[in-house]
């Protein structure tokens, strides 16, 4: 079952297209990524889905009903994250959920619960009383991703939710993440940081000038590029090498010397690390270091536009 | 829609019956001509659905009569108006502001006491009307849409099949310069060693009796050559895998030397990786976005440098297009570029177009592996 389904959405501003002809479904439970640079058009996407701006052209389908038909389904069905921090200053944590909870018709016990609920689970069930204005750039992204989830949506949005906030509430926005996934949500995530794409996301789109040039698991979309990984290990005695041996190593694909090291080039899904040390332990040589390279995210972009994601 | 009016014009008329009956003095039978002649012209109508002016005369001509009858004999007859004004509008394609007034317009010639009625009669049948409306629009929207994607459907299958001829096409080609240039080669080789050979071998059997050790020593020279021969077979033959690679690439090397020469403008092409995976069908698209991504760099780009690179990668073909001229911030969609992005579609890619460094044209084409 598709939770989101989006054909051919388009967004024009005068002659400029933000958003060009996009088509991509989320299925259920998954923790579906946008990865793009700045001005790709993830924001332009997921303010559509919103309903915060009016589609140009194509169709958004939220558990098989249109958003723009069926508004208020929508809205009730989805919590979303903004990039920029929706929160009342003057109003204490609670007041701001309770707030935002009280927009989704919730009301009497269950507000005050699902509040409480909310809070609790983004580490802030101890500062009911206390203003936003007192709390650190982290806790106001909690706040605010608590904000969004009191209602129980069915699909969580969120739009660049680590931007700008120490490591430590980083960690902690991406573990919810992946607890709120475990509950049943499915969520999308967008974001310019590969790691946290990689990290968190089943499934990925990469977004360039409002289009999708690629989609899959982060396997799939290495696997675009190339289907191997280079192993460099830097040796001390490189004669005592016995390279025939190497090379009959499962997933060894070839081995090339140069000064100093060693290159193994192996298919990408095996891990043959151990089998390959324990081989050079055998030979006696003295390993000084190990890289691994690997394609990731960043290099996938990189080759498929030719710009880097962040300049 | 028919069947709608027409119950609501019936459910009218059984009204205002029922009401002219149960009034105190009965019915004459002046009204009931009325009954029946309203419900001959009414019904005329929908017999006449194939033509609509005759339709819309019915209704005014029904509209005339419940007017008249209102008048001459019994004001609740007013009640089956609004529904043939309605019908009016809508059969005469008006718009719907129109039809609300023109309902209310009787409201002012009839008494007090009947207004109340008219006006749930009216709003009722206003409803209906509404109702109707929307109905039908949308049901034209349908078919509108429904034709839009025939077309569709014609052009693509359209150029499903060119794409098909193509393919054929250069497949024929390429057996036919393979032919060409294998039929070459053992005339220039082979052909020419044989020849050799049996000059000698003639030589050496007239020589036989004469002079048996120059005749054996031609023959070790003939059986030479034609050992030499025999393995210049094997080599043509070993040699013979179709080009298609060869020739994609040779051409948009040919079109770059061509570019750079009759264009102020350097042109050079690289590749990488294995350019046995680009279909002869994709050699097509990158081609054609190639010439027309050049263009677009010719007339806009103000470059003095162009760069074409074909790359494979492991699961998709790269190829872009990148100029050192003066690019675009905003990239506005002209024809050429939804044409670069509908060839690269029909082959299941996209195209990105950048500006922000030069200008730069990447289409990419997935491919499989296993293909």
């Amino acid at each position: 079952m598709n939770v989101l389904e989006i054909r051919n959405l388009t967004k024009t501003f005068g002659d400029f297209i933000a958003v060009d002809n996009m088509n991509l479904s989320v299925r259920e439970g998954e923790i579906f990524g946008f990865l793009g640079a700045n001005g790709a058009g993830k924001s332009t996407t997921i303010n559509m889905i919103s309903s915060l701006l009016r589609i140009t052209k194509g169709e958004v389908r939220l558990l098989g009903k249109d958003i723009v038909k069926e508004n208020k389904f929508a809205k009730m069905n989805i919590g979303i994250v903004p990039q920029d921090l929706a929160i009342y200053e003057e109003m204490t944590a609670y007041e701001n959920v309770s707030f935002f909870a009280g927009l989704y018709g919730l009301r009497g016990s269950l507000l005050k619960e699902r509040t409480e609920e909310a809070l609790e689970f983004v580490g802030l069930g101890d500062k009911h009383k206390a203003l936003p204005k007192s709390f650190s750039g982290g806790m106001k992204r909690r706040l605010n991703i608590a904000c969004a989830i009191a209602h129980r949506p069915k699909l969580i949005i969120m739009d660049e939710p680590t931007v700008g906030i120490d490591p430590q509430s980083r960690n902690y926005i991406l573990n919810s993440v992946k607890k709120l996934n475990q509950m049943g949500c499915s969520v999308i995530y967008t974001s310019h940081y590969m790691e946290e794409v990689e990290e968190i996301c089943t499934r990925i789109a990469i977004v360039d000038h409002g289009k999708i040039i690629a989609e899959g698991t982060k396997e799939q979309l290495k696997s675009i590029i190339t289907d191997t990984k280079e192993t460099w290990i830097g040796v001390k005695n490189a004669e005592r090498l016995d390279l025939d041996a190497l090379k009959g190593i499962p997933g060894v694909n070839a081995v090339r010397m140069e000064e100093q090291s060693v290159k193994i080039i192996s298919r990408g899904e095996i891990n043959n690390l151990n089998w390959v040390i324990q081989q050079l332990i055998r030979d006696q040589v003295e390993i000084s270091s190990v890289e691994e390279q690997a394609p990731n995210l960043e290099t996938v972009f990189l080759t498929l536009t030719g710009r880097n994601l962040r300049d | 829609m028919e069947y709608w009016i027409m119950g609501n014009k019936a459910a009218l008329l059984t009204y205002v019956i029922f009401v002219s009956y149960s009034a105190v003095r009965g019915s004459s039978p002046w009204e009931m001509l009325a009954y029946l002649s309203y419900l001959c012209v009414n019904m005329a109508i929908p017999i006449l659905r194939k033509q609509r002016r005759f339709q819309l005369l019915g209704s005014v001509a029904s509209a005339v009569l419940v007017a008249l009858f209102a008048f001459r004999l019994n004001t609740i007859f007013i009640l089956l108006l609004p529904v043939n004004l309605y019908e009016m509008v809508l059969l005469s394609g008006g718009r719907n502001r129109f039809a609300l007034l023109l309902g209310l317009v009787p409201l002012l010639l009839i008494p007090v006491d009947e207004k109340l009625v008219y006006l749930l009669a009216a709003s009722l049948s206003l409803l209906l009307y509404y109702g109707m409306r929307v109905h039908t629009e949308k049901l034209m929207k349908i078919g509108e849409e429904k034709e839009t994607l025939r077309l569709d459907l014609q052009r693509l299958k359209l150029s499903l099949s060119m794409n098909e001829a193509y393919i054929r096409q250069s497949a024929y080609t390429i057996k036919l310069e393979e032919r060409n240039r294998l039929s070459q080669r053992i005339h220039d080789e082979v052909g020419h060693a044989m020849a050799g050979a049996l000059i000698q071998m003639e030589a050496s059997r007239r020589l036989l009796g004469a002079n048996p050790d120059k005749a054996s020593e031609l023959l070790g020279n003939a059986i030479a050559i034609s050992r030499e021969g025999l393995e210049r077979i094997r080599l043509t033959l070993k040699d013979m895998k179709p080009r298609s690679e060869e020739l994609g690439i040779h051409r948009l090397r040919l079109f770059a030397d061509e570019f750079s020469a009759n264009h102020a403008m350097k042109a050079t092409v690289t590749h990488a990786g294995d350019l046995d995976a680009i279909t002869p069908l994709q050699w097509k698209i990158i081609h054609e976005n190639a010439t027309e991504a050049v263009t677009n760099s010719l007339k806009y780009g103000g470059a003095s440098a162009v760069e074409f690179e074909v790359r494979v990668l492991n699961r998709m073909i790269q190829s872009v297009v990148a100029d050192n001229g003066k690019g675009a911030d905003k990239i506005v969609k002209g024809l050429g570029i939804v044409g670069m992005e509908e060839r690269a579609a029909s082959a299941g890619g996209t195209v990105i177009v950048d500006g922000t460094k030069g200008f730069r044209v990447t289409t990419l084409l997935p491919f499989r592996k296993d293909e």
